[in-house]
């Protein structure tokens, strides 16, 4: 659905990005991460065609984004970093005229409004000025507008920042409601909100893809880590269990009531519990508990992010 | 366009800034009016169409500071770029919403002429053609300050730029009647949008000079759409 090939942009000596190219099908929500100043911003832009690579293509559901701007943008709704929102207009105001925008027919419109503010739970607003909502409201009504015309792609840059935790769980919802079906390209601070929206996840990192992953297949495919509470005692565990065969690092845990918490970093490719098994038996320790550990992204991001 | 035009147009009338213009207009209109035809038992609209031509320098900042820069301050020119409205739409949108506010104070400003026609005499086809003149010399400076609104990161700084360079049109005005040198002289005639407002005042039908002044608003708007157009390939 989107296409990106070789994008580089350049700001003077400033290389903004560089050589990035990625697809995200149909259907897809694929989230963009990276540290300030990393690209993310301007290479939604680029896609939107708020901006114009320096090289490089970009196609939105075949269509090339320079060649054929019409046809491309009229698949694309875009909700940027700060909602462009006119505080002077009312909410039915600013989505009628979102809709004309988006080339949806006159006779179309009333309905097709009425229609998103209740998808986007804006119903009770749509009489109300924009400039007197809240921070929350006026991301809705934001991401309401990218909605208009019901675009195939959604593309919205740190939809979430600036709200409150309240705020952030609703419009989260709202989000994952109205992906259904649709390609959604989001850039995003806070990773346990890509982790817990997104199929697939790039990473950039000074203007360069330094990760493009399914994100089932990150968590998987990382090396085992197991948490286990043993009761015993730690002088004794502790140099036995790093010295067993496929632990390639014990971290101890804080204890929970005299009961030994060690988190155990296994080789890539090893499962040493046979072994852990057999070497409590015979200290004579009882193993109480043992649980995979799933490595979270921001784990990856700050490995990734912090090499080079 | 359309759409364009109709939301720029209501943001007008919803925000002060079309009562300013037009109030201010015709507040400095009605003084002008006062001094040069009531107090002189004058039924000549040309001092007053003359004089009203300065108000364009002075109050078409006020009209186009927020256009552009406005937006592009509020960020809500994201909207726009990212639509599939082309720049030309957005430009000629943006445009014909400010030429219509300009239009209609225009329109309010012919109680001027009404007052002669009702209480002294009024020679129509003299005075339509002075505001034809009147109204050209105006959306030539819409569009010229359109252009410094798009150049513009604030409208304050939109309306500062825009100022001066109104004035600066007005002081080839007063150069080109103080320099010594003819073809200096006749330079400075051709640039300066009073001189070429002239004919139109004293009921000349001028296609020359009605030319010049859709030629300027043309240019300017061509440079205003290639000017936005290169804030992409070159705004961080």
């Amino acid at each position: 659905m989107i296409t990106l090939t070789s994008i580089t942009k350049r700001y003077g000596n400033t290389v903004a990005l560089s050589d990035v190219s990625f697809t995200a099908r149909q259907g897809e929500v694929l989230g963009l991460l990276g540290q300030n100043g990393a690209g993310k911003t301007t290479a939604l832009n680029i896609i939107t065609g708020c901006l114009a690579p320096s090289a490089g293509s970009v196609t939105i559901g075949g269509h090339d984004l320079i060649q054929e701007p019409r046809q491309a943008r009229r698949l694309v709704g875009y909700l940027p970093e700060v909602p462009p929102l006119y505080d002077e207009m009312t909410v039915r105001a600013y989505l009628r005229f979102a809709c004309e925008l988006k080339l949806v027919l006159p006779a179309d419109i009333p309905a097709h409004v009425e229609e998103i503010a209740a998808r986007t739970g804006l119903k009770q607003m749509l009489g109300r000025r924009i400039g007197n909502l809240s921070k929350g409201y006026r991301q809705r009504v934001g991401l309401a507008q990218a909605l208009c015309g019901d675009p195939e792609v959604l593309i919205l840059d740190e939809p979430t920042s600036g709200l409150d935790p309240r705020q952030t769980a609703e419009f989260r919802e709202t989000l994952r409601e109205q992906a259904n079906g649709r390609t959604v390209l989001f850039s995003s601070h806070i990773l346990s909100e890509v982790q817990a929206l997104c199929d697939r996840v790039i990473i950039l990192h000074h203007g360069q893809i330094v990760l493009d992953s399914n994100l089932k297949q990150l968590q998987s495919g990382s090396a085992l880590r197991l948490r286990a509470d043993i009761q015993g005692d730690a002088k004794v565990l502790l140099p036995a269990l790093r010295s067993l065969a496929g632990v390639r690092r014990v971290t101890r845990l804080p204890d929970e009531s005299g009961v030994l918490s060690v988190l155990l970093e296994c080789t890539q490719g090893e499962c040493p519990q046979r072994t852990l098994f057999t070497l409590l038996s015979g200290l004579n320790m009882p193993l109480l508990r043992l649980q995979p550990v799933e490595s979270s992204l921001e784990e990856v991001f700050l490995k990734i992010t912090s090499e080079g | 366009m359309r759409a364009v035009y109709k939301r720029e147009l209501q943001s007008f009338f919803c925000t002060p800034h079309a009562y300013v213009f037009t109030g201010v207009f015709l507040l400095l209109g009605s003084v002008f009016f006062a001094v040069g035809n009531l107090a002189a038992h004058s039924s000549d609209l040309n001092g007053f169409l003359w004089n009203a031509g300065y108000l364009w320098m002075l109050l078409t900042p006020v009209l186009t500071m927020h256009v552009y820069a406005g937006e592009r301050r509020a960020h809500t020119d994201q909207l726009l770029f990212s639509s599939p409205v082309s720049l030309w739409g957005v430009a000629l949108g943006k445009y014909l919403a400010t030429i219509t506010v300009l239009g209609l104070t225009v329109f309010l400003s012919l109680i001027y002429a009404g007052l002669i026609a009702i209480y002294g005499r009024l020679y129509p086809s003299e005075a339509l053609c002075g505001y034809l003149g009147f109204s050209l010399q105006g959306s030539a400076f819409v569009a010229i300050d359109l252009y410094v609104s798009a150049r513009s990161r604030t409208p304050v700084t939109a309306a500062v730029w825009a100022f001066g360079i109104n004035l600066l049109l007005w002081l080839v005005d007063v150069l080109s009647s103080a320099v010594s040198s003819e073809i200096l002289q006749r330079i400075l005639e051709f640039i300066s949008p009073y001189q070429r407002c002239a004919p139109f005042r004293s009921g000349q039908l001028s296609a020359a000079n009605a030319l010049y002044f859709i030629g300027v608003s043309a240019l300017m708007l061509f440079l205003t759409v290639r000017m936005l157009d290169s804030r992409r390939w070159r705004e961080a």
